[in-house]
């Protein structure tokens, strides 16, 4: 390996991996917000609502990412939507993550103890206060690790957004291995970029799990 | 007008019938203690007068207010009057005992937060936790923790309490200090609902003693009468037992 030309590769590759974090960061947030109106209408009483929640998370779990991310790019612009490669990213991103978030938060909310709905019920909460004051703070603190785990896959999984052409890190250093015939420079930086941005995310989660386990 | 009426109160599990036809009133003021053996239908005819449990037939009325499942706003009102502990606590664990005890008069009610905190101060003392109102409910014992869920009731101010069991899952030693605090209650004219296997606090505390078996009514009268002259056989084998 050559460490001049590693010197020049790093602040390309660099660059990237904002982009990457940026990628991932916007799409868990957005699937988390998906994930919990999903997992709600699949625990309702509501049939229809259920029935529709269900068959997203059917589609988005039990297709390939690089299958919805290709079908979003190249397909929607024949029924005439016209999306930016970024914004193509950011929807198919946040979509597949919202239908894993989904099932995470759902779990989450079977395992809150029951007498919780009804200490709340019997003090007049409205389903909405019960969720949102009493039930979801303890689903988080429940379902903390999996959403580590979520976010972490995000990251590496944001990757496949280099076919769309988005130059995040994997494709930054697709174009640099091509351009300088010095692959394992390239992607070793790349490599080590990862493990860096994973370890941070790591980190952060643990140290959240750790706050959270008070009470 | 009664504080709380039922009036021909069913509730069916399945094919299985816990009770039927149940007519039972509180005047207020009134301390009603409920006995008898598990799987009498006590604890589930408690639950339908806030209906956790929704009975499958008849009628509760909470201070002359019929509960009326179809009209949610009007239900939540109406259960509101009506505090309960349970035997099992149910305190929020991601709060402190203040947050606890402040939560659902501010989120329910939408009183703020200064008149509910200043309120709460007086009942978490009342129920003699002073010391800690800034624990996790993970931090408490056994009847630590049912005294914050009585304080948490107390602070909707309701005008009935209901009490499930709430010395059923104490250890012996606890169980002193939350009966105490639901005779201050008592003592204070609250209305009160009580499902337990403390006959002493029945015998204290209680104003009429009703004792269930089947899910039925099998006798009801003051605590003298029924401690002490029981007129039907079932009663009788029932003390028997737990004296």
């Amino acid at each position: 390996m050559d460490i001049s030309i590693m010197k020049e590769m790093f602040p390309v590759l660099l660059q990237g991996s904002l982009l990457t974090i940026e990628l991932t960061i916007i799409s868990v947030i957005l699937g988390t917000l998906i994930g919990i109106v999903t997992a709600l209408l699949k625990l309702s009483k509501n049939k229809l609502m259920a029935g529709v929640a269900g068959f997203y998370t059917w589609i988005f779990r039990g297709t390939p990412m690089l299958l919805q991310l290709i079908a979003f790019y190249y397909v929607l612009p024949f029924v005439g939507v016209l999306l930016s490669p970024f914004q193509t990213a950011i929807i198919g991103l946040s979509l597949n993550s919202g239908a894993y978030m989904a099932e995470i938060i759902r779990g989450g909310i079977l395992s809150v103890d029951k007498g919780q709905f009804e200490a709340c019920k019997s003090l007049g909460f409205t389903y909405f206060d019960t969720m949102k004051r009493v039930v979801l703070p303890q689903t988080f603190k429940i379902i903390i690790p999996s959403v580590g785990n979520e976010f972490i896959t995000m990251l590496k999984d944001t990757s496949l957004v280099s076919t769309i052409t988005m130059s995040e890190v994997m494709r930054k250093a697709q174009i640099l291995s091509a351009s300088t015939f010095r692959p394992m420079e390239a992607f070793f930086i790349a490599g080590c970029l990862y493990l860096f941005m994973t370890t941070i995310f790591t980190t952060v989660f643990s140290h959240y799990e750790k706050k959270l386990s008070v009470y | 007008m009664y504080m709380i009426e039922t009036k021909n109160l069913t509730k069916k599990f399945g094919k299985l019938t816990v009770f039927e036809g149940l007519n039972v009133t509180v005047k207020k003021g009134e301390v009603l203690v409920i006995i008898g053996p598990s799987g009498s239908g006590k604890s589930t005819f408690l639950r339908c007068l806030n209906h956790l449990e929704v009975p499958n037939d008849g009628e509760v009325f909470i201070e002359g207010e019929k509960i009326d499942i179809k009209n949610k706003k009007h239900m939540r009102n109406t259960i509101e009057k009506v505090g309960m502990v349970f035997q099992n606590f149910n305190l929020f664990h991601h709060m402190t005992v203040m947050q606890n005890v402040i939560e659902a008069p501010i989120t329910v009610k939408h009183e703020t937060r200064e008149e509910v905190l200043e309120r709460s101060k007086i009942i978490i003392d009342k129920v003699g936790l002073k010391e800690k109102v800034d624990e996790y409910p993970s931090k408490l014992s056994g009847g630590q923790k049912q005294r914050v869920a009585i304080a948490r009731s107390l602070a909707m101010r309701p005008d009935i309490m209901l009490f499930d069991e709430p010395t059923s899952s104490l250890d012996p030693e606890l169980v002193g200090e939350v009966l105490g605090v639901m005779k201050d209650l008592a003592k204070e004219g609250m209305t009160m609902v009580v499902v337990t296997h403390e006959m002493g606090f029945a015998k204290d505390v209680a104003d009429r003693v009703i004792f269930m078996d089947g899910g039925k009514i099998v006798e009801e009268g003051t605590p003298e009468e029924l401690f002490m002259a029981p007129k039907e056989r079932r009663t009788r084998e029932f003390l028997n037992k737990v004296l």
